[in-house]
């Protein structure tokens, strides 16, 4: 009998499928073709029924306000089409949000996927520590987004410990970096917050991926001789490719939408320099009370990261025949 | 398991280099708890210190004795709870279906789900606002339940997906031969052996209930209705005033205990998925 | 996009804002009957983890108009202050206003501009009565476009706090009383490691008192245009003495939107700072946090305008929406009596009310410096885009600060900028 896992369900199985969007309904139907006509619209009616009402209705709604000059009010509302588009375009601080984003998702991106697929490998292994590990590297996870908002700009405040220590204790800098106070190293900080509240989430999908990885491959790969890193390119990440994937796109996707931490965190100072599209968004729409534009900017930005999602596909399927399409 | 590929890299080794990644990863949350022991002169001391001196725990009686604490904990356990069992509930009969079945507009209603993953929750405020002014949900556990659950559809369905997909589909041909309806293929077949799944999207989702604030602060008023996280903010106060550090970082610390024993709780089967999942490799 | 799809999302957007404004005539009045009314009240009085002006309000004054009125029942909400606005944008969105708001005065304008809230000059017969007894500065604050939205409910203005330590440090035997004074302290506190001044941000609060102090101003009297006035000659001469300071590390980088900073309610205890400015609710703070902690209070430092400081406050609105509009507007005539006013005072929130100036120093000693600046202090700009002046004046003098651009040149900048906010009045 065998029992499946995440790393499994994450596409190690024998058709290389992954729970992702766009699997071909040829190859589902090879694999379950129980047609049932009218069973599997009841089991997904009271989910999508949820979901329409709560979330697509409202999304639609908020899209159509993209195309106001919305006020609250009827009188002072007027339909003005792409003008908050177009706007938005002719906007510097749109386009300093968006790079910002970007910078954010880059940075983040990476690293998460590294050094949690580096943890996940040095945890694979069976040992009396590995629970131990495995909860002190989660713990960031479960603690909530405002708390460690909090704690990083504490931390990363002119006196805070991360100048204590780069400073007192290391002597790597003289102690005194105004860390939020310039674009960078504020963007720097942020990012720090992302890959340090995240690296436990990718962790623990890697780690249960890791366990799909056939061993007997890795066996015969040794006896070829095939050293470390050959066996890790030629066995692991193909096995692991369909959680490579998966990772990805939740992370790029999480990347753009980052809000919380930098509304507390610098709040998209100093001067609006670390604004994010979010951030940028929220003041338009609740400080400013310009629905309109603030709706505009985040149709843009699922736009943007629906594209972005499509992409990787793509690229994540060429890469490997087998994998996600 | 039985061989692993990083068994040539000495144990002590390892468990050095894991032992400083993972003091970092604690360090702030460490550096969180002590200040919630400081009186508010001591929390900003160079250099900073991590034992705390005096210690008090008058943080916490303040945080337990201020307003409706109290009752803001007792109602972010009910919200997340509920929350959490009626998305998994849900979530998993799509999550079933999708996996298990060919139907017309299969892929298509499946892309529109994950849409839900990339739409900026912020964007939906107002029309949700009046949605649940329209339902009669506004200033109610019962709206923030809903928001909750259909907030995390997409991930859970998207994740259950997965788990449901590996189990072999001749198990559950086997079961229909022996007559078993599709819901009793779903309820005594597809989710016991996808409890891992199940364990995981249930910390996901206990965990983002849990920790939600801006739909929560803008859908509820009465201090019956609110929420923990709509409690630690107001104990930050605003930009302009002194932030009483170690009275969030009370509260804070004593927020994230539920959080941990879900946890604790669900990783067990975690951990039974992956010595399974092992054998089986 | 088809015909069809256009009138729909019209339609659509139509009926959003037809909500918001639909209860507006319907707000009735049920006050004078004797049925029992729920009025609901928002606002920040909680004020972080200090609830003493919270405490005051629930355990004393709603009980006392209760008492008097028994068929009305207040329920105040406490709502995080940061987030306040967005609740409250949401909510009119949705037509779920409360009856009445603890508004800060800039936003006012603002919703008076979106028509939810009532226009109180012409709902309330006693209007002008109640309004008469107001310090005008304040009250000025709630006019939009002829009618008054609001009453002061209470207000406060930014003095110059600093304390003996940091007095010693700079070698003055009294707070520094002109700029002059200033600039001389901080010549002595070079090498201290205490920098002379420090404030959270550039917007019109933290950067209007050195502006008007210093002989400038940041438009007309009549608001039309910020050319010629924000980028005079004096605000620019001002501006450029502060950026100077900046320059030579004696304010702290706070200012310029350094979230990791030493806040001014931790560094002026702290001795990291030796003035601040900021208002009477520190004293609280201070008295919960710093215990040891004696601050003292002075006049704005005078240049050649005079010591002229800025309005704050909040004024207490009544909603369109508000279903018991008698019962809240007998809780506004509540607010100004003397009973809920001087009730407020030892918390740190200012009166508003002239006739009880004398009594509320008589009360708490540390009020006169406060009392007496207000007698001088002006209002901002009372128009619905208050957050975009602010975001403009942070935008253009920040490069100033740091060196990039001429101080003339940033405020020539913002100047144009808000022009073109007061040109869509």
């Amino acid at each position: 009998m065998t029992i499946t896992t995440l790393g499994e369900s994450l596409g190690t199985d024998a058709a290389g499928q992954v729970p992702v969007a766009s699997v071909p309904p040829a190859r589902q139907r090879r694999r379950s073709a129980t047609r049932a006509g009218i069973v599997p619209y009841l089991f997904i009616a009271p989910g999508l029924a949820l979901f329409a009402l709560t979330v697509l209705y409202p999304t639609f709604q908020a899209f159509q306000l993209s195309f106001f000059d919305w006020k609250l009010v009827a009188s002072a509302s007027k339909f003005i089409g792409l003008d908050n588009y177009v706007r938005a375009f002719q906007d510097d601080h749109f386009w300093l949000s968006l790079s910002n984003s970007g910078i954010y998702m880059v940075l983040t991106v990476v690293p998460q996927i590294v050094i949690g697929l580096a943890i996940a490998l040095l945890l694979a292994r069976k040992s009396p520590t590995q629970p131990l590990f495995r909860v002190l590297f989660y713990l960031p996870v479960v603690t909530s987004w405002v708390v460690v908002s909090l704690l990083f700009r504490f931390l990363f405040s002119d006196d805070g410990l991360i100048n204590f220590t780069l400073g007192d204790f290391l002597h790597l800098t003289d102690g005194s970096t105004p860390w939020l106070a310039d674009r960078w190293t504020a963007l720097l900080a942020i990012c720090a917050l992302g890959v340090w509240k995240g690296i436990g989430w990718s962790m623990m999908i890697f780690l249960a991926a890791l366990q799909g990885v056939p061993t007997a491959l890795l066996e015969a790969a040794e006896m070829d001789g095939a050293n470390r890193w050959q066996r890790f390119r030629a066995v692991t990440v193909p096995a692991i490719w369909p959680a490579l994937l998966f990772v990805t796109v939740m992370l790029v996707i999480g990347g753009f939408n980052v809000f919380v931490s930098v509304y507390l965190m610098t709040g998209g100072g100093p001067a609006g320099r670390t604004d994010v599209l979010l951030t940028y968004m929220y003041s338009q729409a609740f400080e400013n009370l310009d629905f309109g534009y603030g709706s505009a900017i985040a149709v843009l930005l699922t736009i943007i990261v629906f594209v972005l999602s499509v992409v990787q596909l793509r690229v994540f399927r060429d890469r490997n025949g087998e994998g996600a399409l | 398991m039985r061989r692993s590929r990083w068994a040539a890299l000495p144990a002590a080794a390892r468990i050095i280099l894991l032992s400083v990644g993972a003091i970092i990863m604690i360090i702030p949350f460490l550096y969180m708890v002590s200040t919630s022991f400081k009186t508010a002169t001591y929390v900003f001391t160079t250099p900073p210190e991590f034992i705390p001196d005096p210690a008090t725990t008058a943080n916490y009686e303040q945080a337990f004795s201020t307003g409706d604490f109290g009752r803001y904990f007792l109602n972010s356990l009910i919200v997340a709870t509920i929350s959490t069992a009626i998305s998994l509930l849900v979530s998993s009969m799509m999550a079933y279906a999708f996996a298990r079945f060919t139907f017309r507009g299969k892929e298509a209603i499946f892309r529109v789900l994950l849409l839900g993953l990339m739409i900026p929750a912020i964007m939906l405020i107002i029309p949700q606002f009046i949605l649940a002014k329209n339902l009669h949900l506004l200033d109610s556990l019962g709206g923030l339940i809903l928001f909750y659950v259909a907030g995390s559809l997409s991930l859970n369905t998207f994740l259950l997906r997965g788990f449901f997909e590996s189990i072999p589909a001749e198990l559950d041909q086997a079961m229909q031969v022996d007559g078993a309806g599709a819901w009793r293929r779903y309820w005594r077949l597809a989710l016991p052996l996808a409890k891992p799944g199940l364990a995981t999207a249930t910390i996901f989702t206990f965990l983002a209930c849990w920790d939600e604030f801006t739909l929560a602060l803008t859908l509820t008023n009465s201090p019956e209705n609110q929420t923990l996280p709509i409690a630690i903010r107001l104990f930050a106060g605003s930009g302009n005033n002194a932030v009483q550090w170690g009275l969030v970082f009370a509260a804070s610390v004593i927020a994230v205990v539920p959080v941990i024993i879900v946890f604790l709780v669900f990783q067990r089967y975690f951990v039974q998925g992956l010595t399974s999942g092992a054998i089986k490799g | 996009m088809k015909r069809s799809r256009l009138i729909a999302a019209t339609a659509v957007a139509a009926s959003l804002a037809l909500v918001a404004t639909g209860c507006a005539a319907t707000g009735g009045d049920e006050g004078s009957s004797d049925e029992p009314v729920t009025i609901t009240f928002w606002g920040s009085y909680g004020n972080g983890g200090n609830s003493a002006q919270q405490d005051v309000l629930n355990d004393t004054l709603i009980p006392a108009f209760e008492a008097e009125h028994p068929n009305i029942t207040v329920q105040y909400v406490d709502v995080p202050y940061d987030d306040l606005l967005q609740k409250l944008t949401t909510s009119a969105a949705g037509d779920e206003l409360p009856d009445l708001v603890r508004a800060d005065l800039g936003w006012v304008p603002k919703f008076a501009d979106l028509g939810v809230l009532v226009p109180l000059s012409q709902a309330m017969p006693d209007f002008q009565e109640l309004a008469d007894a107001t310090f005008p500065g304040v009250l000025s604050t709630n006019l939009w476009k002829g009618d008054y939205y609001g009453l002061p409910l209470d207000t406060n203005t930014r003095v110059l706090i600093t304390s003996q330590a940091a007095l010693d440090a700079a070698g003055l035997d009294a707070p520094p009383a002109t700029f002059a004074d200033l600039e001389k302290a901080a010549g002595t506190l070079e090498g201290t490691g205490i920098s002379l001044f420090a404030d959270g941000g550039l917007g019109a609060w933290n950067i209007s008192p050195w502006i008007w102090s210093g002989g400038g101003a940041i438009t007309d009297d009549d608001m039309t245009t910020a050319s010629g006035y924000l980028d005079g000659a004096k605000t620019v001469a001002t501006v450029q003495m502060l950026v100077d300071l900046y320059q030579a590390g004696q304010i702290s980088t706070g200012i310029t939107g350094n979230a990791g900073a030493t806040s001014t309610a931790e560094g002026l205890p702290g001795n990291n700072y030796a003035t601040i400015f900021d208002g009477p609710w520190m004293n609280g703070i201070w008295a919960d946090q710093f215990p040891d902690f004696q601050p003292i209070y002075a006049p704005i430092p005078a240049g050649d305008g005079g010591s002229v400081s800025v309005v704050g406050g909040e004024d207490i609105v009544l909603t369109a929406s508000s279903k018991h509009q008698e019962a809240a507007m007998e809780f506004i005539r509540f607010t100004q009596t003397e009973q809920f006013q001087m009730a407020l005072v030892p918390t740190g929130q200012l009166t508003v009310i002239k006739d009880f100036g004398d009594e509320q120093v008589a009360t708490v000693p540390y009020l006169k410096v406060f009392t007496d600046q207000l007698a001088t202090a002006k209002a901002r700009l009372a128009i619905p885009q208050g957050s975009e002046v602010d975001t403009i004046l942070n935008e253009e003098l920040v490069p100033a600060f740091e060196g990039t651009v001429t101080v003339k040149e940033a405020l020539g900048n913002a100047a144009k900028r808000i022009d073109e906010l007061l040109a869509e009045q």
